[in-house]
């Protein structure tokens, strides 16, 4: 068994999806490679951009950082990091310290902004009011406000986030599924907003599978926080990911032909689908909301913490 | 005939149970997934084909979580 491109014999992955063979260092350069061309082909980076990467400290945010980084060396962008911490005991402190240690080692400025800090609960707390919604409920909608308003507070024109090929092809699934046009216009490599408030987020490994993502951090021995967080649980994203898995099995190239698909189809979607928001302000803090309060000042009204 | 089986907290020697005994047999056996994990065969990385031999180190690294 040999590496498909130098006959390197020490082979560390196969792709199912093209059968090919690569050892350590063609492996590594084939992913770069990849995300690179992914930036050309969708243009998710301006010369002069300031890229802000959501940094969780996970191998998809570490992975971002780390090739996004490559940009910044060739003096086309400039690079910060915003980490959140949700507030969960004995899972989060670990992947923040890395995300930390990751900022400190390339010399990039980098906020970590807490739930806590933020809005005066932690996810722990809130999970311990009775009527809670769901901790992803609240981590999600949370954290993209903190996100985005770090990057405004940072004058990042892009936000980068970790969204591999997996997760783009379960978006995609569910929201077919559940007949969700609205949700289906919003997903692809780059997306942009009527609101200027929002900046633009931009997905550099959306065509990387899971699990090389995986394989890479390991193959470069990059530091990540490999862990489950205490509140995952069986989604309905879970179960299309499973099905997802299970057809990959025999078909290797069913996620690619389902990005490609979707691809093709996006700008139909968005000229049939995609609503017009009326741009009011949230009465509460002032972030751009299409109700009376935001997502987040709901959530803290139901929860009282006002 | 053994080798050493290293695992989250496992660190255990462990029989090589017959010829031809690849990693992605011990994975089956610990009723692991290989799409979820990558594995090490004396610190460098291998893949799930490759056969265990006598004295080697096995380091499995879970590298996909659920949720």
């Amino acid at each position: 068994m040999k590496c498909s491109k130098c006959d390197n014999p020490k082979v560390i992955i196969k792709r199912e999806q093209s059968g090919q063979l690569l050892c350590k260092e063609c492996f590594i350069e084939s992913i770069e490679k990849k995300v690179i061309k992914t930036v050309r082909k969708e243009k998710l980076l301006d010369k002069g951009d300031k890229v802000l990467v959501a940094l969780s400290g996970g191998k998809d945010s570490v992975t971002t950082l780390e090739i996004i980084n490559s940009f910044r060396e060739m003096n086309i962008i400039d690079l910060c990091a915003v980490t959140v911490d949700e507030g969960i005991a004995n899972y989060r402190q670990d992947g923040v310290d890395i995300a930390m240690r990751h900022a400190e080692r390339l010399g990039i400025e980098h906020k970590v902004v807490s739930l806590k800090d933020e809005y005066g609960i932690t996810l722990d707390e809130i999970m311990q009011k009775e009527n809670h919604k769901g901790s992803c409920t609240y981590c999600g909608v949370f954290r993209r406000t903190i996100i985005n308003k770090a990057a405004r507070e940072m004058g990042a024109t892009k936000i980068a986030t970790g969204h591999n090929l997996d997760d783009e092809v379960q978006g995609i699934m569910m929201n077919y599924l559940e007949g969700n046009t609205d949700n289906l216009t919003k997903l692809g490599a780059k997306t942009e907003s009527k609101a200027e408030e929002f900046t633009v987020k931009i997905k550099p490994l959306r065509e990387i599978p899971e699990r090389e993502i995986g394989v890479y951090v390991v193959a470069k021995n990059l530091e990540v926080h490999f862990d489950s967080c205490p509140y995952a649980m069986q989604s309905f994203r879970g179960e299309v990911s499973e099905v997802i898995n299970q057809l990959a099995e025999k078909h290797p190239t069913i996620k690619y032909s389902t990005l490609r698909g979707y691809d093709k189809i996006k700008g139909v979607l968005k000229k049939e689908f995609q609503k017009d928001y009326s741009h009011g302000r949230c009465e509460k803090c002032g972030e751009p909301s299409a109700n009376r309060l935001c997502k987040a000042c709901s959530f803290l009204e139901e929860l009282g913490c006002d | 005939m053994t080798f050493t089986l290293k695992y989250k907290d496992i660190n255990e020697e462990r029989e090589i149970p017959g010829e031809d005994f690849t990693i992605k047999d011990l994975l089956d056996d610990l009723e692991l997934s290989a799409q979820t994990m990558v594995s090490k065969q004396n610190g460098e990385l291998v893949i799930e084909d490759t056969v265990i031999n006598d004295g080697d180190e096995i380091q499995l690294v879970q590298i996909i979580y659920g949720g």
